[in-house]
């Protein structure tokens, strides 16, 4: 990237701050308004040309604390006549920056328009600090195509950057009838992923588009319902696996319902082993002293005598 | 019609042809020289390939090759079943690997990711690894057959590799051998002195999955008609429904198919039929998905099985198996029917027994393809 390495002060007036190769924009902080209040400016902002007069290339921070602080800035001129350079000037200049999922697609998302995607992995990834080829290069390619809201939603952490394939894989409409599960809730990955790939496949396994699978599954009331977000997440990655494996569920539910029967008051646990696979149930007790394990052999003898062993054991078969 | 210089559909997208430098002159080589010959893949790439060397590629996108292969390893194989099923016991004759057909559910996708048809050339080894599996004792019994890395007939209008067999394996009436297909080709037919030691098979399936999942492969009518050919002329056929895939409308179409079936052989010139549900090393589904975006099947409710391959929830499989089971009984199929790589408990909830109930299934099948 050639450079005209020309130090200048001008007004932070005259300095434009509105082009889009600025991507990672955010106010100033406290911390560097006190600074730059104290000790001045030690470090240029970079400016070019435009012939339509000097347009900011890199240090927006540093020209909003000093324009507060009514003072004139330090500029230094840089030749960046495209957008690329300008682009590729900003990301040196915040070359120290701690980046995160967001911050690398807005990056990408200014550079794609300007390379091919070839160019892109190689010459931009690692710049973020993505490896070309990765699972991360993977998703953040998948995350170019997506519209709003979702870039805000992982901007806002509401979403993980790992949703990116499966949402990429969404028609539009679904993804439109997702997103009001993504608009105030904070996901985490497994359970971001999980839910939205469920309701993808369960999508494909139904035929039926995703808002209807979301009004049948009770998903879509649940926003509504005034429960906690821990809750909330719970109930909906709940139903969306209900939705996916609908027969499985049932069966599941049936079993634990009857083992609850069966182990009720005791420390003995009765699950399933190999979801149905095969017929019977495992039993699974912790004892750490005689006493507990002369207990446990007294309920496992009490929970013998209980009708329901032949219905759990058989479940899963076939039911005429 | 057909056009003598136009090869069957499946091989069509066959643009050069590979062979180990020590393979060049074998007979092999020559018959699929002669072969291509008069035809329009004439002129396509003929590549030395020297020893040593492990990887050829193919050049377009979309083009297969044909790799004749001196093959180093065991040519007589036993069947990959797993101990958590039942296996039917089938020993394996390795002729080759991978197969030109596209069918969106099938495992050779994930066991062979490259496009490129590998025979082996080096029959004279084969046979002779045969012979003395086979001579060792004449009293024992053996049940084999090539379709498991490859189908038995794809490449036959090149190779002539089952008619090769079939003419070889006359000396040994202690072996019966099932030719697996989804494509129609009975050049093997004349090679066979004993209709009763051959087993042409073919793959059926629901009308909506012959023609929305299997692509390149002949119709469900050209298996059936080339089915009843082999009956007519002597041989008992066998017919797999493998896989059998849960999708919307699966009941009518599985029952058209079966009762479709009947029109063209009874049930006295079928062998055996097995019956198998849809399942799949874990890596296979992306590849599906990949490969065939509208293969919905792969979403419905599969679980880890018992042998770690997904597999459609029991209830599911059970209910599928006990419709075609019992519309197959109506037919008059009863010891023909099994299950491949089933548990104890699908074969009692289906049949009302399990293999040890009569012996094992190996012995059945076993007792089936000798006609005892």
């Amino acid at each position: 990237m050639p450079t005209t390495p020309a130090l200048r002060t001008l007004a932070a007036d005259e300095i434009r701050t509105g082009g889009d190769h600025l991507f990672w924009t955010a106010d100033p902080s406290e911390t560097l308004s006190e600074s730059l209040r104290r000790t001045g400016q030690t470090a240029p902002v970079l400016v070019r040309d435009t012939g339509d007069g000097p347009e900011l290339v890199a240090g927006r921070a540093r020209l909003l604390a000093l324009r507060a602080l009514g003072r004139p800035v330090l500029v230094l001129m840089v030749d960046a006549p495209a957008d690329l350079d300008a682009g590729l000037l900003y990301l040196a200049d915040n070359a120290a920056r701690p980046l995160d999922d967001a911050m690398r697609l807005a990056a990408l998302r200014f550079f794609a328009p300007l390379l091919d995607r070839a160019a892109l992995a190689a010459d931009i990834l690692p710049r973020l600090g993505v490896r070309p080829g990765s699972k991360d290069a993977r998703l953040l390619d998948a995350w170019l195509d997506l519209p709003e809201p979702w870039p805000g939603h992982l901007a806002e952490g509401r979403v993980p950057l790992a949703a990116g394939e499966v949402l990429a894989r969404l028609a539009p409409a679904d993804r439109e009838a997702a997103a009001p599960l993504f608009a105030s809730l904070g996901w985490s990955r497994s359970n971001g992923v999980n839910l939205l790939t469920w309701l993808f496949e369960a999508g494909k396994m139904t035929g039926k588009p995703l808002a209807d699978l979301l009004a049948e599954s009770g998903m879509a009331d649940v926003p509504a319902l005034g429960l906690s977000p821990k809750d909330a997440m719970a109930r909906l990655v709940a139903l969306a696996r209900q939705t996916r494996y609908p027969a499985l569920s049932a069966l599941q539910a049936e079993f634990e319902e009857t083992a609850r029967e069966l182990s009720a008051g005791t420390a003995w646990r009765v699950v399933q082993p190999n979801n149905f696979e095969t017929g019977g149930a495992e039993l699974t007790i912790q004892v750490k002293t005689p006493a507990q394990l002369a207990r446990a052999v007294d309920d496992l003898d009490a929970m013998a005598a209980k009708p329901g062993w032949e219905k759990l054991w058989n479940m899963g078969g076939r039911r005429d | 019609m057909t056009d003598p210089a136009q090869l069957p559909r499946h091989l069509r997208r066959i643009g050069r042809v590979f062979v180990d430098e020590s393979m060049l002159d074998s007979p092999l080589a020559r018959r699929v020289r002669d072969r291509l010959a008069g035809t329009t893949h004439a002129d396509i790439p003929w590549i030395a390939v020297p020893e040593g060397q492990d990887r050829v590629e193919c050049a377009g996108r979309d083009e297969q090759a044909l790799y004749l292969k001196e093959y180093k390893g065991r040519f007589l194989r036993f069947c990959p079943g797993t101990r958590a099923y039942h296996c039917c016991g089938y020993r394996i004759i390795h002729i080759g690997e991978n197969c030109p057909m596209a069918c969106s559910y099938c495992i050779l996708q994930a066991y062979f990711q490259d496009r490129v048809l590998k025979v082996w050339a080096n029959q004279d080894a084969l046979f002779r690894e045969l012979a003395e599996g086979f001579g060792a004792d004449r009293t024992s019994r053996f049940r084999v057959g090539t379709g498991e890395f490859t189908d038995s007939l794809a490449l036959e209008r090149l190779t002539g590799y089952s008619r090769d067999l079939v003419g070889f394996l006359a000396d040994y009436d202690n072996v019966v051998l099932e030719l697996k297909s989804k494509v129609v080709d009975l050049s093997w037919m004349d090679a066979a002195t004993r209709t009763d030691r051959v087993l042409p098979a073919w793959s059926l399936n629901a009308p909506a999955i012959n023609q929305g999942q299997e692509f390149d492969v002949s119709t469900l009518e050209e298996r059936l008609t080339a089915a009843r050919t082999c009956a007519e002329a002597g041989f008992r056929v066998c017919l797999h429904f493998d896989p059998i895939i849960h999708f919307p409308g699966w009941r009518e179409g599985y029952a058209e198919i079966i009762d479709r079936i009947f029109d063209y052989v009874r049930p006295e010139q079928i062998a055996y039929m097995s019956l198998g549900s849809f399942r799949c090393m874990p890596q296979l589904t992306p590849i599906i998905a990949d490969n065939f975006p509208d293969a919905a099947y792969i979403y419905n409710e599969f679980v880890p099985g018992l042998d770690g391959k997904a597999r459609l929830l029991r209830p599911l499989r059970l209910e599928q198996f006990s419709f075609m089971v019992e519309r197959l009984r109506r037919h008059g199929m009863d010891e023909q029917l099994y299950f491949c790589m089933e548990s104890t408990e699908v074969w009692n909830e289906v049949f009302g027994f399990a293999p040890q109930d009569f012996g094992g299934l190996n012995r059945r099948l076993m007792d089936r393809a000798f006609g005892n």
